[in-house]
């Protein structure tokens, strides 16, 4: 390298003017020459960087990912026993009852499918509610619904706030909480109204204790 | 000389260095981000279908229990097989070794399960709005 002269000599002569513009451009070759490196070794890193972090975020990820959903796979294969067993015993009443609260859970878990493949975005609430609502639910049903929706507020009000921060969207979901009426955790909300609904329709179709027993451990 | 030239190695080696942990701090992060993400979505769908063959299985076998003659028996064994092997799977660890082995063993559990109780398997254990077909 020809910079490399240049410096060698310097120390024993002056630099002259001429010399001005190689120093000049030599410097500035040193320079690139080092964002370069610089440059490169960012992209090193960031390749090194990201290949350990991605299994390892994979493992958090599925374990977070499959206990959230454990409970709501629970729930479908609950609710497709008691359908298959209503329509074996003639039960048509009820089929149509049990495939609604199976769309609610589907809808809920694609919503929670959609929250897991975004970034920290909770599922809206208002949604949630908008497609409980739209569906035709049986008389008993829905006005266990509309008991869900006044009685919650009280008990919601003081733990809303809490939640709220620690989702940290403080202000949409706020104002969706006082909107909706009801307790702001999403899940809380869909999944213990699909288990009450549940617990309402066995003891409806007669059925043995143990079957509510397991639908009350559910966890939601 | 030899020092001038250890010099410059050593310069760029400073400068790829320092590019390298600035690039590693930012590949980590979106390393972990991205790994989450695609964990989260595989996760959720392991825990979904283990979910449902669960409660699909706890619900029949307390539905069977009031009646017991032999040909019930049969299902309930298996029933109780099913719901077995499900609990003594880490449904959530996804670095379990013999999580495609298991969870094919649990499928096919479920199949022959579905069958004895004379309901289609397929109902849509996926993530789509779900109802049993006959």
């Amino acid at each position: 390298m020809s910079w490399v002269q240049v410096a060698v000599s310097q120390s024993s002569e002056d630099i002259f003017d001429e010399d001005a513009d190689e120093m000049y451009l030599l410097k500035k070759e040193w320079n690139n020459t080092m964002k370069k490196r610089l440059k490169e070794g960012y992209r090193d890193g960031i390749e090194a960087g990201k290949e350990l972090a991605l299994q390892t975020g994979f493992n958090q990820g599925y374990r977070h990912g499959a206990e959230l959903m454990i409970t709501c796979g629970q729930f479908k294969g609950t609710l497709n026993a008691l359908l298959s067993w209503c329509h074996f015993n003639g039960h048509d009443s009820a089929l149509s009852t049990i495939n609604n609260l199976l769309d609610v859970v589907g809808k809920y878990e694609d919503d929670v499918l959609k929250y897991l493949n975004s970034t920290e975005e909770q599922p809206h609430l208002g949604h949630i509610l908008d497609s409980v609502q739209d569906m035709d639910l049986n008389h008993t049903a829905g006005t266990e619904y509309k008991e869900v929706k006044d009685g919650k507020h009280e008990d919601c009000g003081s733990s809303s706030e809490n939640i709220c921060r620690n989702n940290g969207e403080v202000g949409s979901l706020q104002s969706e909480c006082r909107k909706a009426n009801l307790c702001t955790d999403p899940e809380k909300s869909t999944l213990a109204w699909v288990k009450r609904q549940t617990v309402w329709l066995v003891e409806q179709l007669g059925l043995s204790l143990d079957i509510l027993y397991h639908v009350q451990q559910l966890e939601h | 000389m030899a020092d001038l030239f250890d010099g410059i190695v050593m310069a760029e080696q400073r400068f790829h260095g320092e590019g390298y942990q600035e690039g590693f701090a930012e590949g980590s992060h979106a390393g972990m981000a991205e790994g989450r993400r695609y964990g989260a979505l595989h996760g959720a769908r392991i825990g979904s279908e283990i979910g449902c063959y669960l409660g699909f299985a706890l619900t029949w076998h307390c539905l069977l229990q009031k009646h017991t003659d032999e040909k019930n028996s049969k299902k309930m064994r298996a029933l109780d097989s099913l719901i077995g092997m499900i609990q003594k799977f880490p449904y959530e660890d996804p670095t379990y070794d013999k999580l495609q082995e298991d969870l094919e063993k649990i499928r096919g559990k479920f199949k022959q399960v579905c069958s004895m109780l004379n309901i289609q398997s397929d109902f849509r254990i996926g993530t789509e709005r779900s109802s049993l077909t006959f």
